[in-house]
This record gives C-alpha cells, structure tokens and sequence, in this order.
C-alpha cells in the first residue's frame, strides 16, 4: 500500500471518540421535551397555510383574494405578486417562493394565508379565487425532452444558470462521460446484457412535515425557526428570495424530524417570512401531511438503459447507459442530481470502456430533488442490476463477478479521480462471510408456498463537499463549547462533533457544549447533506480544537514554568508535564490565566473547503455538459450488502428475512450511532424496492397520504438488519471517519430484486418490487 | 358544530332526526381522519359512547348480540367469538396471513380473526364494529367476516328497532342501507354450524393496510367431505362478494385444490375490485381463486389434522 | 371562527379546564391548549402513531380522538409518564439502546410500548413488532427499538 497521510487528529485522546455514548439530546427526546418547530409559540403568533394549485399546467389568469382578506381573524393574504421575482434555486434559478404567470404542477403554491387560528386560515384558502386557463401538459420525461414538447419555462434562457443548458426546451441539464472506446469494445465482450429499468418517485416522508416560524423584529430583521438542513443556506435563499440583504435574515435551526434531503434548499421560508412581514405578527406554517406530500419534492424518477458487457471469465469491459431523471416542475437539486448519478452509473468496479449520457428535464410533476445518495441509488441499482444479469448469463457467482472487478488499490473512479482506500473487496468478503452467502445460496428450502433467494451489492459513495467551519472556545471553568453551524437532522451529528472535540482535547462528553445552530452566531457550514458533516465539519472542529489545545498548553507552559514540548494533555481536561503524574493544572487554571493574566480567551477556528486533490482527468476521460459538482465532491467509501427474500407463490409478495450490510466507515466515531445510521438506510431501501412510490393519475398525485403511501412498518421489516462496521482510517478525516448517513441505502434494492430472481428467476425492473410486479414477473417467466 | 352525548338510543335517534346532517361519533377511527382532513364537516355530531347498551356483549337465543360500541380490541379477545372447542389466542398482531393453529375453532371465529387485522393496536382500541360496519369500505375486514357469519344487524329508528341480514347492509362503496335517522345498534351473530371453523384471511402491502384482496370462509368437514361452506371475499368490489353457487360448489366437495380454485373463478368473474395504489382491479381478480384456495385448503387441513 | 365549548379533561393526573372548537382533536388540544407538545402530529389521520397517548390505560392516537368526547377519560401523555417504573425502565432502555434518532416518533413510540408491555410484560420480538406496528419511525429501521423494548422488558440484558 502507498503512503498514507495521517488523519486529522491523530490519536484519540481519552475515551469520547469510539465509544458508543447515547445521543447527547437523548433524555429530551425520550421525555417528549425536545422541541421541534411546531412545538414553539411567539407571543401573538399566527398560523398559516398555503393553496396549491388544483391545475398541473395553467396560466393564472387573475387573483381574487378581497373574500379571503374580509373573512375575521385573516391577518394577512399574499400571491405570487406580492414577491419580487428573485429567483432561487441551486445551479438554475427558476422558483419563486408562489407561482406568478403559471403553475406547473399540481400542489404547487399560489397563495398563502396567515390567520388568529389554523382553521380560520384554511378557510379563507377556499375564499381564494383564482382563475387559470389550463395549458397542455407533459408528465413522461422521455415526452417532455423532445424538441415540440409543450416548454414548461418559456423563459429558460433567461434564468441565471451556472452551466451551459442543453438545447432541448424542457431539458435542465445534460451530463457525459466517455472512457475508453465502447463503440469498438462491444465486439471484444462474449456476453453483453442489455435491459431497460424504471425507477419511482420516492418522498422523504420525514416525520416531522415541514414547518417554519418567522418572527420580525422592529428593525424589519427576519428570524426564522424552521425544520431544515442547514441554517446558512436557508438564510441565504430567503434572503434572496425576498430581496432583503442576508444581515436582515437570522435563522435558527430547533431539533428536526428527519429530513434525508427534503429539508435541502427552500421549503416554505420565504413564503413563512413575508406573512410575518404582512401581518406585523409571528407566523407560523405547518405543513399538513398531503400538503407536503403535494407540495414539496421527492426523489427523482427515471427511465434507464444500461447495456455491460464481459469476458467469458467475468471481466467487465464496457458499459453503455443512457437516463433520464424526472425533475419536476422545478429545477432545485435536478442539474446535480443526474451529474452525480451518471457519476455513479460505472459502480465500483473497473470497466475500461464506458458511456453515460445523462438528462434530467422539467415535466408537470411535483419538483424532485435532494434524497438521501443523491442521484446514487439509481444508479446503483442500474449498475448493480446489471452485473446480477451478467452474473446469471455467465453462469457466475455473483459475489465471485463482482469480488473480480471490485475497484483495487491505484484505481481511479470513472472520471480518473484515485478512490483512496479502495476496501470495496474487503467489505464484499466480510458480508459474504457473515451472511454464509455461499451456503445460503445454496440453501433454497422454504415454508410452503414461498420461495428463497439470496441476492448481494457492492456500492460506492463519496463524503466530503463544500466549506465548513468550527469555532471552539475554551470556558473560564475549562469546559468547551462547540459552535459549527451544522444541524443535526436526526442522525447524530451533534453528538459526533462533540465527540470530536472531546477526543481531540481529552475532555469527557458532558465537558463540551455543542451550541445551537444559529446564523446570528454559527460559522459558516453548507448544510446537513451528502453524507459531509462528521467528514467536513468534523474535521472543522478537530482543527479547532486543536488550535485550542496549542493555546491551552502555551499557557499551562507558563503557569507550571515548563516549555510546551515538555506538556501532555491529560483525559479529564488537564494538562501534565510527560512523566511526572503529580505536576499538572486543569484546564481551567489554563482559561484563568488566558482571561486574567495574558493573552485573552483561548479559541479555535477552523474554516474550510473541500478541494479533491485531482479532477476530471481529461486524458483519460471525455465530458460534455455539466460535470463540475462531480469533480469537486470525494472522499470514496465501500460497503456490500446481502438481503435475503422470500418470495409468496400465490401473491408475488417479497418478505425480507435478514440483511448484512457490511461498510469501511474509516472510524466509527460512535458504534452505536452508525449502526443506526446503516440500519436505517437499510430500511429506507427496503421501502424504495418493495413499497414506496409517488403515483399520479395525470397531474394529480393520487396517494398523498400516509395511509396510501406505504412506508415500511416494524413488522414489515426483519429484526435481523447486520451493520458490520470496517475501520481502515481515510487519510485527512477526522480521526480517520468517513461519512455513512447515505450509504446503506445504495445497495439495498439490487441486492433484493437479486435475491427476488435468485428465488423465483423473475427480474425486476420496475420499481418498486410491488406484489404485483413480482407474480407477473413470476407468471411470464413459467 | 353542535357535539351531543346522549344516553339512551331513543335520544340519539331523536339527535339525528333534528339534523340532517348529523353523524353518529362512534370510535371516530374514519370519521376523525375525514374531519381532519375537512372532507366532512358534520353540522351535529352524536357521539354513543354514554349509550350503556352499545358497549355490551350478551349472548341471545343463540345469537352473539355485540353492541355497536365494541371495539375491534374487545372483538378480538372475545372468547364467545370462538367455537366452544378452541382456546387460541394469536399473537395479539396483525399481518397478511392467518396463524394457522392446530385447534379447531368456531363459525364465529372468523370475525375475531378479522379484528385482530385491523390496522393497528391503537386503532383497534378505538374503532369499533358499529363505525367499521356504518363505513360501509368493502376493502375494511369485518364487513366479509361478518356476512361470512351470516350475522344480522339490529338497526335503530325513529320507527322501532328492525333487524334484516348484513349482506344487504352493503350497498355500495361507502354506502350502507341506513336511512337517514337511522343508526346501527347491534350485531347479531349466529353460532354457527356445529364443527365449523371460521377464518380471515387478508393480503396487504403493508402490515395494518387495507387488504388487498382478503377471504372471509365458513366451513365445516364430515369424514372427509364439506358439509358447510360461507365464503366471502372482501376488496373484490362494491361491497363484500359472496355468491350462492361458489358455497353449493364447494358443500359436498372434498375442498380438494381443484374445486377450491373453481370456486374461485367463479368468484373472480362475478367480482368487481378497484383499481389503485394497493393493487390493479386485474390483479386482485388474478389472486383471488389461489388466496381462496389457500384459506380455504388451511381450514382444510385443520379438519385433517 | 367557530364557537368554542368548555371541557374538563383529567391529563396526567391534574383536572384541566379548556376551551375548545368543538371539531378539535385531542391532539389539538393537548400541543396548543395544555402545552404538552410530546405528542407529534405525523400524518393527522392515524397512520404514523406520532401522536400516541393513553386513554384509560390504552394507546390511542390523540388525532382521532374528539377533545370534547375525552371528558371525564383518564389521559396520559408521554410529559406524564415520569414516575412509573416501567416507564422509567423503557425511557431508559431507548437511551441506552440507541433506540431514536431524530426523535419525532418517540413520544408515541415510548407511549404505545409503555401500554403493550402493560398487556404483555415480556413480549417476544414478534410480539413486538406486531404491537408497535402502528408506529412509523423513519429514521432507525426499527432494530434498536424493538431491542430496546426487550431490554425494559428484563428479556434481554442491557
């Protein structure tokens, strides 16, 4: 193996890093007192709800809200008009905060309400009189790329993008890859397997819906309490959104219900906001259930064809893939999306010649955007389908077929990037270990009626992007406090980044302070997204924290008349001179002496941004279109997964009755935490293959309730989800961790409809994996 | 919204008759949701639960008299609901398949097999037989199980009390033969045949969803051979289907795979399901012969056992 | 805005008199009027269990019941579940199990387990499963809960 850098940190002082502590908002939350935004009230605030449009593709003709604004107790009513057209979005700026001209899909909002009471507030939604001429519209993506597809923005030219759009009207972003030379390496392949697949719509159903509290102060400056992922990009989006400078937007991030990507960019901010502004009062807007499912966004949807093909002995040598990602109405995270998913689209594996060509385009629909792997999925699932139909076309073992092309040390992901510490083959072993796999693929005996299979993954992610910064200061009575800006969205990065500093300073988890996420007070983070907080932010604070320590013993050094290469820091919060236990101050003295005698307050900062040694390779590999998020996003993690199934004869109904899921988390700061983490993606998978799917009847979603769209339920999932936790420490992390809040969640559905033809012979390509889709597929195989 | 709490049913059917809009508040497990999500908005709202009689069970001229108060909790451990051979108790859960025990239990079994997989423990801990009935949702559990038993409903009106046969309570999606004024105030459940087994069969996506497709069955064995059959599919159409010709099909048969599955399309054909997220109407059509056969093949191998 | 009714209510232990819409749910009630927001609004049709209390004894989901149909029911939220012992146990056993992570469910995840080991003092993990099959949690894939469950329940070591 190559030289490696050190990690960040190096080693863990005291026991914080490594340990499995409980979360440190535990107590709150089991005691029903952690505070969430609905549960906060202002003095005089009002609450509001918004109207969505019942039309996929209309132009509003005209507005009639004098009925709602006379109803008692309507403190304030706005439209789309009553914004300034700034435009927000990620790479291509094309939303308002309420639709203005038109509306383009169903649920989108076109007014809001602000009221003494939330019925009152519905009721003069009903008041509202809109009148639209409805406009033909287009719902398949394939239908909506080409050239006479009625355009769903007439106006794309003119929004600020920050690529070159492709040429097609309703196209949002168009990405390439070229390796090697596919064209002439078909002929050199002995088996080539060729498929289309279908991907769903998955919603996020975060528990907690989307909610915001806005509150303006006397100077007309805004502070926002929302449910979101990042209170730096909130601040900056609503204030561009409505046309205030970002020193007038404060946002303050409570505890969070889950998000996994539907709390990225806006949600019903800047519409929250200019209520409050309206009406002079707090407002705030709680999303209902149907309303977020119709309103907000879900992960995209997407039509594939990959075609790979191999050696008789299991070589891959090319793949060719071709999608196109359904953005919705609105752009938001669509661009990045269907760049990163043809990123992911060769896997983790080397196949010398490749292509992907890429689209992800406007329709009618609810908008798509961020979701938990981000693009990655689906392309893991493609990829990964892939290989299980070359695998039963070669008569192969899967784990063998994928254990022979699994990335190696000096391999470059596609794009040319070094993966790092390529433990794809590792990771494989292990699961392949801990599942039996190749009894278990043996084993085939099942209850009457049902049949078992058994199916694998390997995947790949990345975990680092973006800039983020820690400032840690040292108390007068030597305790720490931790302020980072990065909101803990439920997956425990408060805890971590505690975690973090106690191990960088020695310091017991209940002598640091991690602060409340505040943009009056935080540093700069990005947000809680792409897999980046324990990397990114982590490593924030582990400098941080260290700058605080060379602080710490420069004045230990002076109070105990010794020289700092002399002094150790010692667990607990003291400093000692090496080898004598007895001759030692706490860090305290350290602070007083800072604070009273010289120098001033001992703090650390740490501000950063990710910057991937290499990019694209153009030697090696051709681009077209946007590829730029790609290049700058890295930090490469493995992991492999077996699910094993039992498929119902008579119902094509899958049950999943154990998975492994085996990952190189690089150091799991907290155990107990990452396991979490994977058996939570595990199961989001689970819902993604088996039961999770938007569906719309035209432009209308026909299942926005919780009781239509089916999550997995605790007696839906198996007990048994093994997380196996590898520890090869990455170069440059902090402590060595990488990120795993995406991971598990790439490989789950392959290795199910794996196992579902591993059982029954019948190939899913159409998720979800419904009932049945299964028989059907059962029944036209037999 | 005027909200009242009568305590007898005279006065509630006196309730409902001074407001056309008025709807009873049973358990609130459907009404509630639709209220929430301002689909209804009733003008009066008569909540039963202070009605003393609509909450007991009493066992009548060899009828199971359930007031329409009980709660799919109380259903499911009611030991009056099993044969007088059977002491099984399931696992307290729902879930998609019958637990198939070794013990015979009665006819009436099949309606505490039906409520112990409705939804959820807290569901069933607040909806009751009465709301579950009024609702009139063909793909609910307890309208197959209860026509399979061949239960009656007692009825309340400004008029009198009348009792008439469950199957043509169900008249259509959401709706039930109740007159405006009327309300549920029983359910009479008949003993059944001697040596029957009642079962409930449901296929869901989703553990506590809405079934599928689900099989509400009746049958009794002698040596070998059916001498009782009631079977009943629910989501299969408008309300639940049961057809004279499958039962005198299956009655004298061995219940062998083939005459179960001829009863099946017989049932397939004459059904009618919807389409949507839960499954195509083709698709509950194509499952329905094999589910039916394996609920019934299940009783089957009881009485071989 | 429509005419509001009084209703006595027994929460926790303590009489609460309040004023209510006469369409408000119980759920309404106990976040807004008595400033007990442990019991989450998920779904507002009693599908995802966040809003699970006790009524009598037994978990209901607060959305679906009426706040003036709850007169003179012993309620229980999850605020009052401090000074039982099996309570105390279960608490917990969530804590050192890992068995939360953004926490939203919680509440009606501990309130629905806290009645079903009332029922079931020692359930199996089916048991388990099927009992608190009501109460979606999105986040931790149910493996840490259901071990947290036997854990208070004395099955299993912590």
């Amino acid at each position: 193996m190559s030289a490696r850098r050190e990690s960040t940190g190096g080693a863990p002082l005291g026991d914080a890093v490594g340990k499995p502590v409980p979360r440190l908002e535990a107590r709150e939350k089991v005691a029903g007192r952690a505070l969430y935004t609905d549960d906060l009230t202002r003095p005089g605030m009002l609450h509001a709800a918004q109207l969505g449009s019942p039309y996929p593709h209309a132009r509003i003709l005209s507005s009639d809200t004098a009925a709602a604004k006379a109803l008692p107790g309507v403190r304030a009513v706005l439209t789309g008009r009553d914004f300034p057209r700034n435009y927000t979005g990620m790479f291509l700026m094309d939303q308002l905060p309420l639709a203005v001209d038109k509306v383009r899909y169903a649920g989108e909002p076109v007014a809001a309400v602000a009221a003494d009471d939330l019925a009152t507030a519905r009721e003069a939604l009903r008041l509202i009189d809109i009148e639209y001429e409805e406009l033909e519209a287009v719902f398949d993506p394939v239908e909506a790329l080409r050239p006479d597809a009625p355009a769903i923005h007439e106006d794309r030219g003119s929004y600020e993008c920050h690529y070159e759009l492709p040429p097609e009207p309703n196209a949002v972003c168009y990405s390439e890859f070229k390796e090697g030379d596919p064209q002439q390496a078909w002929a050199r392949c002995d088996v080539v397997v060729e498929n289309e697949y279908r991907l769903p719509a998955q919603y996020h159903m975060y528990l907690e819906p989307v909610s915001t509290l806005a509150e303006v102060d006397s100077n007309g400056k805004v502070t926002l309490w929302s449910s979101m992922q990042g209170v730096a990009r909130v601040q900056m989006l609503t204030a561009r959104a409505l046309g205030l400078p970002m020193s007038k937007v404060r946002v303050i991030a409570p505890r969070v219900g889950g998000a996994f990507g539907g709390k990225c960019e806006l949600t019903n901010q800047p519409v929250t906001a200019a209520l409050a502004m309206a009406a002079g009062r707090p407002v705030k807007m709680t999303l209902s259930r149907e309303d977020d499912m119709t309103m907000m966004k879900s992960r995209h949807a997407g039509t594939f064809r990959a075609r790979t093909g191999a050696k008789k002995d299991g070589t891959l040598i090319a793949r060719s893939v071709e999608f196109i990602l359904d953005g919705g109405a609105y752009a938001d995270e669509s661009s990045a999306v269907s760049a990163v998913c043809a990123f992911f689209s060769r896997g983790p594996y080397v196949i010398p010649n490749m292509h992907v060509r890429s689209w992800s385009v406007y329709t009618n629909r609810l908008r798509a955007g961020a979701m938990r792997g981000f693009g990655n999925p689906q392309a893991t699932f493609v990829s990964e389908a892939q290989l299980n139909e070359l695998a039963a076309a070669l008569d192969m073992d899967p784990l063998e077929l994928r254990l022979k092309n699994a990335l190696d040390e000096g391999d470059a992901w596609l794009g040319g990037r070094s993966v790092g510490v390529p433990s794809l083959k590792q990771c494989l072993q292990s699961v392949g270990k801990a599942s039996d796999w190749r009894n278990r693929r043996k084993r085939r005996a099942s209850a009457p009626g049902k049949r078992r299979g058994v199916g694998i993954a390997g995947f790949g992610h990345t975990s680092a992007l973006l800039s983020a910064g820690a400032a840690v200061h040292l108390n007068e009575d030597g305790t720490v406090t931790v302020n980072t800006g990065a909101v803990d969205i439920g997956q425990g990065s408060d805890t971590a980044l505690a975690q973090i500093a106690a191990g960088t300073l020695g310091l017991e988890l209940d002598q640091v302070n991690y602060a409340n996420p505040d943009t009056d007070s935080s540093p700069y983070n990005y947000q809680t997204a792409a897999s980046r907080t324990t990397f990114m932010v982590g490593n924030a604070v582990a400098r941080a924290s260290a700058q605080v320590r060379d602080k710490l013993l420069e004045h230990a050094a002076a109070i105990l008349e010794s020289e700092v290469e002399r002094l150790e820091l010692r667990p607990g919060g003291s400093v000692g001179i090496r080898g004598i236990s007895d001759e030692e101050i706490p860090f305290a003295a350290a602070a007083g002496h800072s604070l009273y005698v010289t120098g001033g307050p001992i703090t650390g900062s740490s501000n950063w941004l990710y910057e991937p040694a290499e990019g694209i390779d153009p030697e090696r590999t051709r681009t077209r279109g946007f590829v730029d998020v790609v290049a700058g996003s890295g930090v490469f993690c493995f992991g492999a997964q077996v699910v094993e199934v039992e498929v119902d004869e008579v119902t094509g109904k899958v049950e999943v009755l154990e998975v492994w899921s085996a990952h190189d988390v690089g150091r799991a700061i907290n155990p107990d935490m990452v396991e979490g983490q994977l058996q939570g993606s595990v199961v989001q998978g689970l819902g993604y293959v088996l039961t999770e799917e938007l569906v719309w009847d035209g432009g209308d979603l026909i299942n926005p309730t919780m009781m239509d769209y089916k999550v997995p339920g605790m007696a839906d999932v198996p007990h048994g989800i093994h997380a196996i936790l590898l520890e090869n420490p990455e170069p440059g992390a902090p402590f060595g961790a990488r990120g795993v809040g995406e991971m598990a969640l790439m490989g789950t559905a392959p290795a199910v409809t794996g196992a579902i033809a591993h059982a029954t012979g019948a190939r899913i390509n159409r998720l979800p994996a419904t009932p049945e889709r299964v028989l059907r597929a059962m029944l036209e195989r037999a | 919204m005027i909200y009242l709490e009568p305590e007898s049913v005279p006065e509630a059917v006196a309730a409902l008759a001074g407001d056309e809009d008025a709807r009873c508040l049973a358990g609130g497990q459907t009404l509630m949701a639709m209220m929430n999500a301002d689909l209804v908005m009733p003008s009066t709202l008569v909540g039963l639960r202070r009605i003393a009689g609509l909450h007991e069970v009493t066992e009548t001229e060899g009828m199971l008299r359930i007031g329409a108060m009980v709660t799919h909790a109380r259903l499911a451990g009611e030991e009056r609901l099993e044969g007088a051979r059977a002491v099984v108790t399931g696992s307290g859960g729902g879930g998609d398949d019958v637990s198939i025990s070794g013990r015979l239990e009665g006819a009436r079994a099949v309606v505490r097999d039906a409520a112990r997989q409705i939804a959820h423990p807290a569901v069933r801990n607040r909806g009751t037989i009465g709301g579950a009935l009024c609702h009139a949702d063909p793909q609910a559990d307890l309208p197959g199980a209860l026509v399979a038993a061949g239960a009656h409903v007692e009825i309340a009106g400004a008029d009198g009390v009348r009792t008439a046969p469950v199957d043509g309570f169900f008249v259509d999606y959401l709706e039930s033969s109740l007159e405006p004024g009327e309300m549920l105030t029983a359910v009479l459940i008949p003993e059944g045949p001697q040596g029957a087994v009642g079962a409930h069969l449901k296929f869901s996506r989703t553990d506590g969803d809405y079934a599928i497709v689900s099989v509400s069955s009746v049958v009794a064995m002698q040596d070998g051979v059916c001498s009782y059959a009631r079977v009943v599919v629910g989501s299969a159409g408008p309300a639940p289907l049961h057809l004279d010709a499958a039962d005198a099909l299956l009655t004298g048969s061995g219940l062998d795979d083939a005459v179960l599955l001829q009863a099946g399309d017989l049932l397939a054909a004459a059904a009618d399901p919807v389409d949507d997220v839960r499954g195509s109407s083709d698709y509950r059509r194509l499952l329905l012969p094999a589910l039916l056969a394996r609920a019934v093949g299940a009783a089957r191998e009881r009485f071989d056992g | 805005m429509a005419e509001k009714v009084p209703v006595a209510l027994f929460v926790n232990g303590e009489n609460r008199q309040v004023l209510v819409d006469p369409r408000q749910n119980l759920l309404q009630t106990l976040r807004a009027d008595l400033g007990l927001t442990g019991a989450k609004c998920g779904c507002g049709h009693g599908v995802c269990g966040a809003c699970t209390v006790l009524i009598d004894g037994e978990a209901v989901l607060a959305c679906l019941a009426l706040t003036v149909a709850q007169a003179g029911r012993e309620i229980g939220t999850v605020e009052g579940l401090a000074d039982d012992e099996a309570s105390a146990a279960l608490v917990q056993a969530f804590v050192d199990c890992g068995a939360l992570q953004c926490g939203f469910c919680t509440p009606g995840m501990i309130v629905a387990a806290r009645a079903l080991l009332q029922r079931n003092p020692r359930p199996t993990v089916e048991e388990i499963r099927h009992g608190l099959g009501g109460n979606v949690c999105r986040c931790t894939g149910y493996v840490k809960i259901v071990d947290a469950v036997r854990t208070a329940s004395g099955a299993v070591q912590p």
